[in-house]
């Protein structure tokens, strides 16, 4: 095929306006500031808990929070590189995050055992509280997400919805996680990763048919 | 021969900035290219089409070519795009033919190309899924023909067909 004149060409052309390139900086800004803004959220409704400063919480209160924010970030980063799309794209880091955040619930299976697991569950009566709170307050980066992709052009939308899921629902937990006073790896490792699960499997769904163009 | 990736970088970042001379001489670069990218992929007749739908798509998302990674591989990840919701929408007529227009091509577009071509999509597919998916939807037999051909029920070559397209969705940036 030659180069041949195209009108096409001349009306794109025409309409050319110069344009500000995307950047990820910037979608990694508006996250922060998502997330920045889901803490004071939690601290106006709920109140952080004070006993994280006072040396109260044990080691698996920053180990699990820790693993929430890392995924939360890992996952933000995929969807913000999401916006600008290029082939190669892989993700890889943040597949990786979401299986080491899967050693929480396992731990706490191995270690209670499927009875005490079950148990645990069931009879965990600031559980479901903190499962709704975790995915509520991952709403915030939800949406910062999806204006990002719609600003953007993603072209794995499956991808783009799983991941803007899971970076809310890890982020949301992450700052609930900071007013939660229970501590336990069976309270942890249920209750606070749950609602990245949710959230992971609202956004496959919810995100792709709003940033698809 | 069509322009190098430096080539079409800097003349990429200039339309960024408004730069229409440059944009003209980019757009037709970018039309060749794609081209050459879809045939064998798509029937002649409907070749100009994908290609100006691909090239509208690229003026209205030319924000999200970031200047500090290459031109052609986010020029692919688009073109790859758009083909696959090619594939879902359009049925090809009886009288298309697919086509073998080949243009000289030097080595280095071939390695470009080759890295970021649509067959690579299809290396991740069962051969079934990719069977049903040619007939269908690249050469345009029936649902009834295809399943005759294949030897598959109607009903699977539907099910292979509609995960095929949903698996090569899933692929359009992660294949290489």
């Amino acid at each position: 095929m030659n180069r041949v004149p195209n009108p096409l060409i001349d009306e794109l052309a025409a309409d050319l306006a110069p344009v500000a390139p995307i950047r990820p900086w910037h979608g990694a800004l508006l996250v922060a500031l998502s997330a920045l803004a889901t803490v004071v959220l939690v601290e106006l409704v709920d109140g952080l808990w004070r006993g994280i400063a006072t040396g109260a919480a044990s080691s698996i209160f920053f180990i699990a929070n820790g693993m929430l924010g890392l995924l939360g970030v890992a996952a933000a980063g995929a969807v913000i590189s999401m916006a600008s799309p290029r082939v190669g794209n892989r993700h890889e880091g943040a597949r990786w995050s979401a299986a080491m955040l899967g050693l929480l619930p396992l731990t706490a299976l191995l270690a209670l055992g499927a009875g005490g697991f079950y148990a645990a569950v069931s009879s965990d009566r600031y559980g479901f509280e903190c499962f709704l709170a975790g995915a509520g307050f991952g709403l915030v980066t939800a949406t910062a997400l999806v204006l990002w992709l719609r600003r953007g052009a993603p072209v794995s939308l499956g991808a783009a919805g799983l991941f803007t899921g899971i970076a809310a629902g890890a982020i949301g937990s992450f700052a609930y996680g900071l007013a939660c006073p229970i501590d336990t790896i069976d309270h942890l490792g249920i209750w606070h990763v749950a609602p990245v699960a949710l959230m992971g499997l609202v956004g496959r769904i919810a995100v792709p048919p709003l940033v698809r163009w | 021969m069509i322009a190098d990736e430096a080539s079409m970088a800097h003349m990429m970042a200039a339309a960024q900035s408004g730069d229409r001379e440059m944009y003209r001489v980019l757009l037709g670069e970018v039309q060749l290219w794609l081209a050459r990218y879809f045939r064998k992929r798509v029937p002649p007749a409907q070749l100009d089409d994908l290609v100006q739908e691909v090239m509208m798509a690229v003026h209205a998302k030319r924000a999200t070519w970031d200047p500090t990674r290459a031109f052609y591989p986010w020029l692919a990840a688009i073109a790859r795009y758009r083909w696959v919701d090619h594939l879902r929408k359009v049925y090809r007529s009886a009288e298309d033919e697919l086509g073998d227009h080949d243009a000289a091509e030097d080595s280095e577009e071939e390695a470009v190309m080759a890295r970021m071509s649509l067959e690579r999509l299809f290396v991740h597919l069962p051969d079934r899924q990719v069977e049903v998916i040619e007939l269908v939807k690249i050469e345009g037999l029936s649902i009834a023909e295809a399943a005759e051909r294949t030897g598959q029920s109607e009903s699977l070559v539907k099910v292979n067909i509609h995960r095929g397209l949903k698996k090569l969705s899933a692929l359009v940036e992660k294949a290489e």
